[in-house]
């Protein structure tokens, strides 16, 4: 008779619960249960009470299971004895697997904290998420599309006023370097802002003194810093103290701010109300941009709807045509400064970035932790190797194949922890000089937010898990009678192995490519000849008082020995030239339109060295020079304006909206007095009697230190109550490309991190490849191998290696770097050579990682390297 | 007697085991219980008992018996040392000294 059995799936159940020793005992029990209830209670409920049963059986599960004088804490201890004996027994090896870890932790850490750092901008501000920055796009018939910062005076009150989602607004528009005096004595704002009366409302600066709602109660109060105060004021209680502006206004303090934060793109250090300039002709002056706007919005406003109702807004007070002219567009407070890099005209976004690099950034800090983390593991699983009698004897006398996984799972995270350790003191010795580089204030407390520090704890945890779970898993697989013979020293793991050390030197080759061409292109542009001469010109900021003072000025600063020229402008070289309307008059209709304008004195041509190609120059001897009628344009705009079919030499022209017509005299050949990574764009000049915003002086080469203080002389003789000021333009110049200059010195570093890591972890890969080998390297000596011939055998496959990896990353690299400077209007191009050298380099340094070891071997005595057993 | 303890189910067990005499494997004494005490006890509790009830001494064990109602699965007979009939004495004994001195309640009723 066939027998109904017990469920299957009961009894694999059971299986798994119930220890092997007791499982067939319990299982028959169960059965023997099941056939008695099959009688009485049917097939059904047999099943069910079998069921039950098994499930029951939980509360057996441990039963048997463990050895009887099994304790595990002995053990632990053994574990951690083990593994500091061993480090300590290979300690290079362990320098090296620590090190290369730690060194990527660290800079994995304080790119994160950089990185942080940007993200928080504005973040302090609690209505950040309402606040929007108004932009505009502006399209002026020559000049390309353009975004700029800027938006017009009257935008503001009138925003407010027409679209009831905007709550609030304030505008933010500097005065810039201001002079003042207190009790005679002369201190400098450096930035003195003017604002609307809402801005403590709208943005959270920290007031000291004074109140927030009641800021700006008179037209003449003022707003400074501590610093500022401390300055002017010394000790002195700086509240309702009243101090007199360079042009003799009063301005009395009313409130004292905590100074701007380093984490905020606005950057002032005086705040005054726009009340005082807030006259008729200002109220209505659309059209000129020399503001920044802040909008408040309702919270959960719909912007792309309120931004469409914004050409009707333009439409009403511009114009029919002011659409086709500006665009207004809302730009999020917390994205001015990362997401600003395509708008020009912002001049007030202290330390912008690009979004791009901090993206840039993330991508190289997971890459050199990956990196280390594959060297971590490499490592591991190499050296595990040479403990495999260790695993034979552990399995020998009856470990488990999951406590020799957990032993080297514990080991590895002991390791990871150790890295982080030193990492932390890494950072610490490293934070201060990488803020020197990047201009920012990072501070290593944010790693010690406990939200922080878990999150650092988790990683790390994660990192020593999954780089020592390879060779964990490799040596509990070991069998022991081979590990115990040494036999599976060879085999085990080696592709993989391999495969690692081609992906990460593939990483660190293409990163290294990258950094190099990066900096090439950034030392192209800075040593680009710009269509100016810019050596050994000093300048010098000018102001309404020194400028009555102007002609003696230059004629004195002429005299001096060491100069050899002195000329002024409007604008400083090496910015975004301000835009202003022009007309001309073509062949028989007048022509309006709009392009970048300097005013300069009549002899900026000869002093900059710059090539006029038709006409001439500007020059003293013609009348309509010194009366602002003759222009010069670049080539650019002398090609549009010859578009119209009339000669541009002597083409009618002046400004927008002039009731007389001046001419054009000459074209200049284009010069680049804007970033390199911007096309240059249409440029008239002509000489203005609007007053200098600062002269430029060209001195001698040889002493330049005594040029300046025989310029500085000059200066204080005329002017002894305006201290003295300079900037080089070079120096001036080189600042636009801070940022890129910024990005490229840490992505240097951080590419030298890289071939460096890669480079401990072959250096450690091949210690030990090579110890393996040492055998048969002596019987290849003994045989009558020379000191080269092993040197090649043993260096050949990380030659192969670092091949491989060159190829994987020169194409991926060559790819991205190309469309990289695609972006530049000016740029190199990429050569073979950067490849070639980089891949050599890189072969070379794995060749010398390796050989370190290899002549070692190849030099040793046979009779010593034989004699292993 | 520290460590030695029986707990009250244990020593039912174990007074099962003794009176099941050399026929003592958890099925049988599962039915004896059940029997004796009218009160429904899940095998599993039973396994338990027993087996831990090994590992302190009180009883030893051997294997055989197997039959085809447990797919051929061999029982593990139980049987009660020495040790183990000295501890259920002495629980027996511990237990009549205290009856020995309870007044007789129900007498004088």
């Amino acid at each position: 008779m066939k027998q109904i059995q017990p469920p299957k799936l009961g009894r694999k159940l059971l299986s798994l619960l119930i220890t092997d020793k007791l499982y067939d005992e319990f299982e028959g029990d169960l059965a023997e249960l099941f056939q008695d209830r099959l009688e009485g209670l049917g097939k059904r409920r047999a099943r069910l009470h079998y069921y039950k049963d098994v499930l029951l059986s939980v509360r057996n599960a441990d039963l048997r299971r463990k050895l009887k004088l099994y304790n595990p804490l002995v053990m632990y201890k053994n574990y951690l004895k083990i593994a500091f004996r061993n480090l300590l027994k290979y300690k290079g090896y362990s320098f090296i697997n620590i090190t290369g870890l730690a060194l990527g932790m660290a800079a994995c850490l304080l790119i994160l904290l950089f990185v942080n750092n940007e993200l928080g901008f504005d973040g302090f501000h609690e209505k950040k998420a309402n606040i929007y920055r108004l932009d505009e796009v502006q399209r002026f018939g020559s000049v390309s599309e353009q975004k700029v910062a800027l938006s017009m005076y009257p935008m503001g009150p009138n925003l407010l006023a027409d679209y009831p989602e905007i709550v609030d607004f304030t505008r933010y528009w500097t005065a810039g370097r201001t002079l003042v005096e207190f009790n005679n004595k002369q201190v400098y704002m450096d930035n003195l802002v003017r604002v609307d009366t809402s801005f403590f409302n709208m943005f959270d600066f920290k007031l000291i003194e004074g109140s927030r709602e009641n800021a700006f109660l008179e037209q003449q109060d003022i707003l400074i810093s501590e610093t500022l105060s401390k300055r002017i004021f010394g000790s002195e209680d700086p509240m309702g103290q009243v101090v007199k502006s360079s042009t003799g206004s009063l301005m009395k303090v009313t409130g004292i701010f905590e100074d701007v934060p380093e984490g905020s793109h606005l950057q002032f250090d005086a705040l005054i109300s726009t009340a005082l300039w807030d006259d008729e002709r200002r109220q209505n002056a659309w059209g000129s941009n020399y503001l920044n706007t802040y909008l408040q919005l309702v919270p959960g406003a719909d912007i792309t709807a309120l931004e469409a109702k914004f050409d009707d807004f333009l439409l009403k007070y511009l114009g029919d045509d002011a659409t086709d002219y500006y665009t207004l567009f809302l730009q999020p407070l917390t994205d001015v400064h990362l997401g600003s890099m395509d708008i020009t005209h912002d001049y007030n976004n202290y330390n912008k970035f690009a979004r791009s690099s901090v993206d840039i950034f993330l991508i190289l800090a997971f890459f050199v932790l990956l990196i280390a983390s594959i060297n971590f593991m490499n490592l591991s699983t190499a050296r595990a190797a040479t403990r495999s009698r260790e695993v034979g004897v552990r399995k020998s006398i009856g470990a488990f194949k999951t406590q020799i996984t957990g032993q080297f799972m514990i080991e590895s995270l002991l390791l990871t922890f150790f890295a982080l350790i030193i990492a932390f003191g890494l950072c610490t010795l490293a934070v201060k000089p990488l803020n020197q580089i990047i201009e920012r204030e990072l501070s290593l407390n944010l790693f010690l937010e406990p939200v922080n520090l878990l999150l650092i704890v988790a990683t790390t945890v994660l990192i020593g898990f999954l780089s020592g779970i390879y060779p964990a898993l490799v040596m509990s697989g070991f069998n022991p009678v081979s590990a115990l013979k040494g036999t599976v020293l060879k085999s085990s793991g080696s592709v993989f192995r391999n495969a690692l050390v081609v992906f990460q030197y593939a990483i660190a080759i293409a990163i290294i490519i990258g950094t190099v061409i990066a900096t090439d292109q950034l030392n192209y542009m800075q040593s680009l000849d710009l269509g100016f001469d810019k050596e050994n010109v000093v300048t010098v900021g000018m102001y309404d008082d020194t400028n009555e003072k102007y002609e003696l000025l230059k004629t004195e600063l002429n005299n001096l020995s060491n100069v050899t020229g002195v000329t002024a402008t409007t604008q400083r070289l090496g910015n975004n030239l301000h835009q202003t309307s022009m007309q001309y008059r073509a062949d028989t209709a007048m022509i309006y339109g709009s392009s970048s304008f300097v005013a300069v004195e009549n002899n900026f041509f000869d002093f900059y060295k710059m090539e006029v190609l038709e006409g001439r120059g500007l020059s003293d001897e013609y009348a309509a020079d010194d009366a602002g009628l003759s222009f010069i344009v670049n080539e650019t705009l002398a090609k549009e304006l010859a578009a119209s079919g009339r000669d541009v030499l002597g083409m009618p022209f002046n400004f927008g909206g002039s009731d007389t017509l001046g001419t054009i005299v000459g074209v200049v050949k284009d010069f680049n007095y804007n970033k390199l990574s911007l096309k240059v764009e249409p440029l008239f000049m002509s000489k203005q009697p609007w007053g200098w915003s600062e002269i430029n002086v060209k001195v001698r080469g040889g002493n330049i230190q005594q040029s300046i203080a025989e310029i500085e002389g000059v200066w204080t003789e005329l002017f002894p109550s305006r201290p003295f000021e300079y900037q080089f333009l070079e120096e001036h110049m080189d600042q636009m490309y801070r940022s890129e200059q910024q990005l490229t010195k840490v992505i240097s570093i951080l590419s030298g991190l890289a071939i460096i890591i890669a480079s401990l972890g072959l250096f450690g890969l091949a210690s030990f490849t090579v110890r393996q080998r040492v055998k048969e390297m002596g019987i290849r000596k003994v045989l009558g191998a020379s000191l080269q011939q092993i040197v090649i055998i043993l260096s050949r496959r990380f030659t192969l290696l670092v091949g491989i990896a060159f190829t994987i990353a020169a194409p991926i690299t060559w790819y991205f770097m190309n469309d990289w400077l695609n972006g530049y209007a000016f740029s190199i191009s990429i050569g073979v050579g950067i490849f070639l050298i980089v891949g050599i380099g890189s072969w070379l340094i794995a060749l010398l990682t390796v050989s370190i070891q290899s002549i070692r071997v190849a030099k040793s005595n046979p009779v010593e390297t034989l004699r292993v057993e | 007697m520290k460590g030695t303890h029986l707990g009250e189910f244990e020593e039912l067990v174990l007074l099962a085991v003794a009176a099941l005499a050399g026929n003592a494997y958890a099925v049988a004494v599962k039915e004896e219980i059940e029997e004796k005490a009218e009160r429904k006890v899940n095998i599993s509790a039973i396994h338990s008992s027993l087996y831990r009830l090994e590992d302190k001494g009180f009883l030893e064990s051997e294997v055989g018996g197997a039959t085809s109602k447990r797919g051929g699965k061999s029982k593990r007979f139980f049987k009660v040392t020495a040790y183990g009939y000295k501890s259920l004495k002495e629980s027996q004994s511990l237990r009549q000294s205290f009856w020995n001195i309870i007044p007789q309640l129900s007498a004088q009723e």
